[in-house]
């Protein structure tokens, strides 16, 4: 048995280079999803003071950007896909590793569960599910760095030894990511990968147009106290109560069906034995269900503004949480917050869907002139009418087949409306002072008094369109889009 | 625990540092321990039908030196019986038990092999009959070859266990680049092309024409990167612990006929066919139709081998017709190339010579891969429907792999070929690189790790499949 030395030193450092390269191509090749959604929670966990704990519910709807925006409180968005309440229970553990919150808001959505793994779930569900929510789980686990807990963890969720390793080595199933690499996962070598500026949360900027409405469950009993959703939802209670932290459980608002309004009287018995406040937005009204859903399950931007208010003045409310607006070491969460409000203010301005635009208009960041001419299909459609009326008093809309026009004045706080021959004079705007006249069915006069040569409402080009919508700026009256719409029945297409 | 998991990575440094540490004549325990411990986590009851074989090897050989002493060479009655009963009772148990339907006992054809090759040898007097029971035993069970070969002989294994060479730094590299290179074949090319071949084959009446042709190919390519790639790793793996294998595999798809293929491919089973079953049988000695029996004889055999299904005996026989008709029509084929006046060492000659080769090969490999002699006949008239527009028409890749995994596929057909030619022409790739500067190796080294672990199909979503051998 011959070695020698520099044999030994030559296997190590043979070794140590090789372990430094596969690291490398372990971190350009892992999926960057749990990073980017967790990177600035790990650099600003001593800076949060409140947890929002969920699902995909939580992550479209509570906004950390909002909250900071209106009551300077530091929050993240800790909600992870799919996420069922064992994987927000374990969510929270780890993530009271590293801050510590002074508040937590944990939604109740799929309280109902009654499956301990996520890679068995039970026999209602199909393969494609399983996949699915193993999928989703990585999202939550993959950020938190291997060590007993997480064994714990993926132990406690996922029942297959084999399923279970991908959550341990995440190498294990990301290696097979080669053939989608971009620059951003190159990024990640240097530690430059892209980042979720909502702290955690996501916005979507849909509108669901028909939400189901279900059936009252038959009793107030509740799911009977006895699903794995309700044995870990007191868990999170007690880890908080323990802890000395602030709880609210929650129920935001969404297409809820007969199951969920069940999980919702559970939730609130539960509270109540925990003496803990249940927020349940079903009932308060505060979202609308028609304008703020991106989806039946999920709110949309505008949901999640009024929803993240709703939730701010309730822990604005104890008093005990500070405002760090102002304070330069926060600096990050008002850039956040202005991010998301320009983001707001883009779809305004300029959004693809004339539902959508109508719907963020609502926002009053920008003023609008709406026209719609005779006959349009508009007229027939009951969702655009909701829409529109949003901005008015009057029932105009409804008894109208046109021509119609609605100026909304934001600057004045005044609101115009016309239908059928009627005129608009000295209407007096941040566009100008503004004379509307139907003339015929292809023309019709909408200009500043300022500025006679102009016809805001009149483009040969676009005339077969039968719908436009102008914004302009608040204060300067500076045009800022002039969108063109088509309607078939209640399909539109933007010209 | 397979060559491709985990738990075979961990137990290799740790085998292979015992191995290092530990006195020399203790080595073949510990060696014996780690391919008990190996064998056992695959399936305890298997290690029953193990035991067994080894028990009745171990006896029967002593048994036979015992009686043939003073005995001409070709041993008593006695030995004769014990030898014959020894070899019955292995041979009805391989095929007993690697049906599975009363016990599977993974590897059971290659240790059977080895154990008969053995006894062969003692009955022959070719051999001395090991009286150290662990010694034969790890002979038998002897980790890196147990699943699938090489089929090594007690000649060559037993003085190694008994004195094993120095492991110096050289050899463990050398041993590192085979295993390197086996799980390259393994996982890069043999589990990828596996992919598109088990997707295409799965209804080859479907496919268009071409698809089926190529899947074909590459069917000839994903057992023989299959193999030769649990191959490389085992002889790999034993040259670390300080044990030279034989080379089971030699370039064969570069081999010019058939009866070279057979020199080139499964060296280890051929050889173990030729000196067990062919001479035996009188080999080439009495006359050419006994010569071309003797010839058929050892395909049947091997394709019995393989496999008790039908097809597998048409693989055989197919073999053993090739080279029939490859001696029969020797005197017409040499007119021909005398008439043409065809340069026979030309390279466009031998070229010709390798693709005729190699795609009887090939279609050879369709009855061994179809489940029935039914869907061979289909994928065959299948492979000669012309479709070339599924080139252009993106269909190509509609076969469970993406193009760029294709890509990386045909990459590592080339760089296969490549090695083949290299190694044809006596160009050993691993003395080169072992001979090149510290940086060079390292690149290379590193750069095919790398190259395992990200274009290799293992993981999550993927059930790393077993090596095609593993089952006979």
């Amino acid at each position: 048995m011959k070695i020698k030395i520099s044999s030994i030193i030559k296997t190590a450092a043979f070794l140590c280079a090789t372990v430094a390269c596969v690291f490398a191509a372990s971190i350009v090749l892992r999926s960057k999803d749990s990073d980017f959604k967790y990177k600035d929670f790990f650099e600003k966990a001593d800076q949060i003071d409140v947890l929002f704990m969920g699902s995909s519910h939580v992550i479209n709807a509570l906004n950390p950007a909002v909250l900071y925006e209106q009551y300077g409180i530091t929050s993240y968005n800790m909600g992870g896909h799919g996420s069922v309440m064992q994987a927000t229970y374990w969510e929270l553990i780890e993530a009271l590793q590293y801050s510590n919150p002074k508040c937590v808001v944990v939604d109740s959505y799929m309280l109902q569960k009654d499956y301990q793994y996520l890679d068995v779930m039970d026999e209602s569900y199909s393969d494609d599910d399983r996949q699915s929510s193993i999928s989703q789980l990585h999202l939550n686990l993959d950020c938190w760095p291997l060590d007993k807990l997480k064994i714990a963890i993926v132990k406690d969720l996922i029942q297959d030894p084999e399923i279970q390793k991908q959550f341990l080595a995440d190498f294990y199933v990301y290696h097979n990511r080669w053939e989608e690499l971009g620059s951003n996962d190159y990024k990640a070598l240097f530690g430059n990968e892209d980042r979720n500026n909502l702290f955690g949360a996501e916005m979507r900027y849909g509108i669901e147009l028909a939400p189901g409405i279900y059936p009252e469950p038959a009793d107030k009993n509740g799911l009977g106290g006895h699903t794995v959703g309700e044995e870990y939802l007191r868990k999170i209670i007690d880890e908080c109560q323990r802890r000395g932290i602030d709880i609210y459980v929650t129920f935001l608002t969404c297409s809820a069906t007969t199951d969920d309004k069940r999980a919702i009287d559970s939730a609130q018995i539960i509270c109540d034995q925990y003496g803990v406040p249940f927020v349940n937005m079903q009932e308060m009204g505060v979202v609308d269900l028609y304008t703020d859903l991106n989806d039946p399950g999920h709110m949309n931007a505008l949901g999640s503004i009024k929803a993240t208010e709703c939730i701010g003045a309730l822990i604005a409310e104890s008093g005990d949480l500070p405002d760090h607006r102002g304070d330069a070491a926060y600096s990050d969460w008002e850039k956040g917050a202005e991010s998301f409000r320009s983001s707001i203010y883009d779809m305004e301005v300029g959004s693809d869907s004339i539902y959508q635009q109508l719907d963020y208009l609502t926002q009053n960041d920008v003023s609008m002139i709406l026209y719609i001419n005779e006959g349009s299909q508009a007229f027939g459609d009951n969702q655009m009418q909701r829409l529109i009326h949003n901005f008015t008093v009057t029932p105009k809309i409804y008894h109208t087949d046109g021509p119609y026009i609605l100026i909304n004045d934001v600057a004045s706080g005044q609101i115009y409306e016309a239908s059928g021959s009627e005129m608009l004079d000295h209407v007096s705007t941040s566009l100008g002072t503004l004379h509307y006249e139907p003339v015929e069915h292809l023309f019709r006069f909408l200009y500043a008094e300022e500025d006679p040569e102009t016809n805001f409402l009149y483009d040969d080009s676009k005339s077969d369109y039968d719908i436009q919508i102008i914004t302009y700026d608040n204060e300067t009256g500076e045009v800022l889009s002039h969108n063109y719409y088509k309607s078939y029945g209640s399909n539109y297409t933007k010209g | 625990m397979q060559f491709v998991s985990f738990g075979f990575l961990l137990l290799l440094p740790v085998a292979a540092i015992v191995n290092f540490i530990i006195p020399r004549k203790f080595r073949y325990i510990w060696l014996l321990v780690i391919s008990a411990a190996f064998y056992i986590s695959i399936d305890v009851k298997a290690a029953a039908v193990m035991a067994g074989t080894i028990v009745i090897t171990y006896f029967a050989a002593v048994m036979i030196e015992k009686f043939s002493e003073g005995a001409d060479k070709t041993g008593t009655g006695r030995t004769r019986l014990i030898f014959a009963l020894a070899v019955i009772t292995e041979v009805a148990a391989m095929l007993i038990f690697r049906s599975g339907k009363i016990l599977g006992a993974i590897g059971i054809s290659f240790y059977m092999l080895k154990s008969i090759g053995y006894l062969a040898d003692v009955y022959r007097g070719d051999e001395k009959a090991e009286h150290n029971p662990l010694m034969l035993a790890l002979f038998v069970s002897f980790f890196p070859q147990v699943i699938s070969g090489p089929i090594e002989r007690a000649g060559n294994m037993l003085p190694q266990f008994a004195y094993p060479v120095t492991v110096d730094f050289d050899r463990m590299r050398d041993g590192f680049l085979q295993i390197l290179w086996g799980y390259f074949l393994k996982l890069v090319i043999a589990d990828r092309l596996a992919i598109y071949v088990n997707s295409v084959y799965q209804a080859p009446e479907n496919c268009p024409g071409t698809i089926v042709a190529i899947a074909t190919v590459m069917y000839s390519f994903e057992i023989y990167c299959d193999f030769a790639g649990y191959s490389s790793i085992a002889i790999g793996v034993a040259r670390i612990l300080g044990i030279d294998v034989m080379k089971n595999f030699d370039s064969p798809y570069m081999a010019k006929s058939v009866a070279e293929f057979w020199r080139r491919w499964h060296i280890s089973l051929s050889t173990w066919l030729k000196d067990y079953v062919y001479i035996p049988l009188g080999g080439n000695r009495k006359g050419t139709t006994r010569k071309y029996l003797n010839i058929i004889i050892v395909f049947v055999v091997s394709g019995i081998w393989h496999g008790s299904a039908l097809t597998f005996l048409v693989w055989g026989l197919l073999h053993a017709i090739y080279q029939l008709i490859g001696y029969i029509a020797m005197p017409l084929r040499d007119k021909i190339v005398e008439v043409l006046k065809i340069d026979r060492n030309g390279l466009s000659h031998r070229t010709i010579k390798t693709i005729i080769t190699f795609f009887f090969v090939n279609l050879a490999w369709i009855f061994f891969r179809a489940p029935s002699l039914e869907q061979a006949f289909v994928i065959i008239k299948k492979s000669f429907e012309f479709t070339p527009w599924i080139f252009t028409d993106k269909s190509l890749y509609n076969y469970g792999l993406s193009v760029s995994s294709f890509n990386v596929g045909m990459i590592g057909i080339i760089l296969l070929i490549a090695m083949d030619i290299l190694n044809f022409n006596d160009i050993e790739i691993r003395e080169r690189i072992i001979g090149q500067s510290i940086w060079y190796r390292w690149i290379i080294m590193i750069g095919a790790i790398l190259a395992i672990l990200i274009f290799g199909i293992w993981g999550a979503g993927y059930n790393a499949s077993s090596f095609i051998y593993q089952q006979f």
